[in-house]
């Protein structure tokens, strides 16, 4: 095929999809797209759910269902999942090198977006989100199956886990005391920063101080959803972290309670604005409960043991 | 014990009109209902699935304790074989959707949210209690629900003395989850058995017992004088109850959650025992485990709270117009009995994670072992209050 042979039927597929309304980036898909992509056998679907039962009563069809607390971290100790078992799940679920995995779930993708700060860090290439998740797929009536599928096993090999995507105690603590140059987000309530509660309403509270880490601004996690469970334009999501002082001019580190919310904004400063983000997945429930270590609690709360 | 509910009773005046209004109320309230509950599961359709379930059980009277004394005064099988029926529709049900669910059930895979509950002597002793306490309240609670909506004046004790029960369950969860049910083993059948396995033998043994139930005579009643006294007036035969039973319950599995009618009495047992700061700060594992969840309250409307709002108001408008609503004021040895039978039922479901319908059709209809252990020991529980009450009102 000449150049010019292969830029217009470039341009034809591009305008063909723009036609019909459905989108692809480099990091998102919409509802549209995916829908009309689930036959292609390279589309990987994967739905990570926080809710027990709702992959089984209707999920997108061909999708495999990881279970974030099985699946996504290590079941003993307090970890990601391990390489061996995180690539044996992939193969089951038919995800070869040159597979695009699509990841979705409910609650806005919470947990969608954890599984894709995982992959990322064994490497997984072409991984991308449902924009929208569940609830934007159920509130147009798209078609849901409950049988689950059973792909032909893949075999993708993981990379050894790339530690620059994620944040451990120290390099928080060396940014709470102002050692390294990083800008932290805590994407929490504001309740939860300001130190009025330990943990949000009808969760039990697993640490033992309130408040946030020094230095750290507050942007809740869902000041980069739109009303449909989107992300928002990235140019209103650049603004808005901006307007905090978080415009990518230095590495940032955002944490949230146990670490899934804020793969999420994760996702979307480091995929959607491009920004050196790394994923502090010990988050408060590490940091709220460690000795020593510099707090600020403006509301003041005091453990009391109950 | 005069219950308005046997069948040798007659009924009294249909009220047809009564009957559609009532209903109508209900498909009412299932549009201003919002579309999903915060797990996504569909409200309306819950408090649907709830009236059809309160017009079986109000039609065929599908009362665990009725059928029960039905079998021991009379030794008459059709109630106890309605049970039965129920089980093994619901079994082939829930075991068509296991398959689709979780394709290999390797040990240590459990169907999303069925009633596969720990089984230890906790879960024996509860559900003993639970039959004491039917047999003394006169029914369990899924019947003192449709027994409401027949305008039974002993059921509300019951239900307030369950209520109680389930905080005296809180009370002492802890103790009880601690030294037995924390290290109680989860039995699956399937997980032991694979899904041929696991129906071969439950259907087997409910196969076993039915020829032997089906040993006993059918008393004889005239015909139906047409199709609307069938349906409409007189009780439907249990067996086709329990089909129907058993159908709608892996319908409900499928698109709601298991059958139970305890989790929202108990969440507001809990939820005001809570407020009163009598409970302890935590109960144990318990909102773990599967089974009739007895969460605390935090959004007003909850799944189990209108599929039994749906339950009563299905019941009411079949009783209205079969002639079975009947409103009478109980005597105060009925309502001493009510109360006391209802607070065994309450400790007996908390403790079991469930009752006659969420422990034992639920989680027989999944093949869970709590299921059978559960219904063996509230039959003796039951037997044992069935002879009690025998020799006390002779």
């Amino acid at each position: 095929m000449t150049l010019r042979a292969s830029l217009r039927s470039a341009t034809i597929a591009v305008c063909a999809l723009w036609a019909s309304g459905a989108a692809a980036s480099d990091f998102l898909v919409d509802t549209a797209w995916l829908e009309a992509n689930l036959n292609d056998p390279r589309t990987r679907v994967i739905e990570v759910s926080v809710n027990p039962g709702v992959f089984e009563r209707g999920h997108i069809q061909g999708a495999s269902n990881f279970v974030w607390h099985t699946n996504l971290v290590d079941p003993v100790r307090r970890d990601i999942a391990s390489r061996e078992a995180l690539e044996r799940r992939l193969r089951e679920a038919g995800v070869d090198a040159d597979s695009t995995v699509i990841l979705y779930g409910d609650t806005n993708n919470w947990f969608a977006a954890w599984g894709a700060w995982i992959f990322d860090i064994y490497g997984v290439q072409n991984v991308k989100l449902l924009d929208g998740g569940r609830k934007k797929w159920e509130a147009e009536g798209r078609p849901l199956a409950t049988r689950p599928a059973t792909p032909k096993p893949g075999s993708i090999v993981l990379a050894e886990a790339n530690t620059a995507l994620r944040a451990r105690l120290g390099d928080v603590v060396a940014a709470a005391e102002k050692r390294s140059d990083v800008a932290l987000v805590d994407i929490r309530s504001a309740d939860e920063y300001n130190g009025k509660v330990i943990a949000p309403a009808g969760v039990q509270e697993l640490a033992i101080r309130a408040g946030h880490v020094p230095g750290a601004v507050n942007v809740p996690w869902g000041a980069a959803v739109a009303a449909d469970g989107t992300f928002k334009p990235v140019e209103e999501l650049r603004k808005i972290y901006a307007a905090q002082g978080i415009d990518g001019s230095k590495p940032v580190i955002t944490y949230c309670r146990i670490g899934e919310r804020s793969s999420h904004t994760w996702f979307a400063l480091s995929k959607l604005l491009g920004y050196d983000v790394r994923n502090y997945d010990g988050s408060w429930t590490e940091y709220g409960n460690s000795v020593g270590v510099p707090v600020v609690n403006v509301a003041g709360t005091v453990w009391t043991g109950r | 014990m005069t219950d308005t509910t046997l069948s040798s009773a007659a009924p009294g005046a249909s009220r047809p009109v009564a009957a559609i209004l009532v209903a109508a109320g209900l498909l009412g309230l299932a549009l201003l209902l919002p579309e999903r509950d915060p797990l996504g599961r569909p409200l309306p359709l819950s408090l649907i699935l709830g009236g059809a379930f309160g017009v079986l059980l109000q039609r065929s009277r599908f009362c665990f304790f009725c059928v029960s004394r039905d079998f021991l005064d009379q030794r008459d099988a059709r109630g106890l074989l309605g049970i039965v029926a129920a089980l093994a529709v619901g079994l082939l049900g829930y075991h068509a959707l296991f398959g689709a669910w979780v394709p290999v059930p390797a040990p240590g895979r459990l169907p999303p949210d069925a009633h596969i509950g720990p089984v230890s002597w906790v879960l024996a002793v509860g559900a003993f209690a639970f039959g004491v306490g039917m047999a003394v309240a006169g029914s369990c609670i899924s019947a003192h629900l449709y027994r409401l909506g027949e305008g039974a004046g002993a059921s509300p004790f019951a239900l307030v003395g369950a209520a109680a029960g389930f905080g005296l369950g809180f009370l002492t969860w802890n103790p009880l989850y601690l030294t037995a049910i924390q290290e109680a083993p989860v039995v699956w059948l399937p997980n032991v058995l694979g899904y041929a396995g696991s129906l071969a033998v439950q259907l087997g043994v409910l196969a076993a017992l039915s020829v032997w139930l089906m040993r006993y005579p059918w008393p004889r009643e005239a015909p139906a004088s047409g199709a609307f006294e069938a349906v409409f007036r007189r009780r439907w035969p249990a067996h086709l109850g329990g089909v129907l039973i058993g159908a709608l319950a892996t319908v409900a599995y499928f698109r709601v959650g298991p059958l139970g009618v305890t989790a929202e009495l108990g969440s507001l047992a809990r939820t005001a025992a809570d407020g009163a700061g009598l409970l302890p700060g935590r109960l144990e594992g318990l909102d773990g485990l599967a089974g009739c969840a007895t969460a605390i309250k935090e959004t007003l409307l909850s799944r189990n709270g209108v599929f039994v709002a749906g339950l009563v108001l299905g019941a009411f408008a079949a009783a209205l117009a079969a002639g079975d609503f009947r409103p009478r004021a109980p005597r105060r040895a009925e309502i001493l009995r009510a109360l006391g039978g209802g607070v065994l039922m309450g400790w007996g479901a908390m403790v079991s994670l469930g009752c006659t319908v969420g422990v034992l059709l639920s989680g027989i209809m999944a093949g869970a072992l709590s299921g059978w252990v559960f219904a063996a020991f509230c039959l003796a529980g039951l037997w044992l209050g069935w002879r009690v009450r025998q020799r006390l009102e002779r």
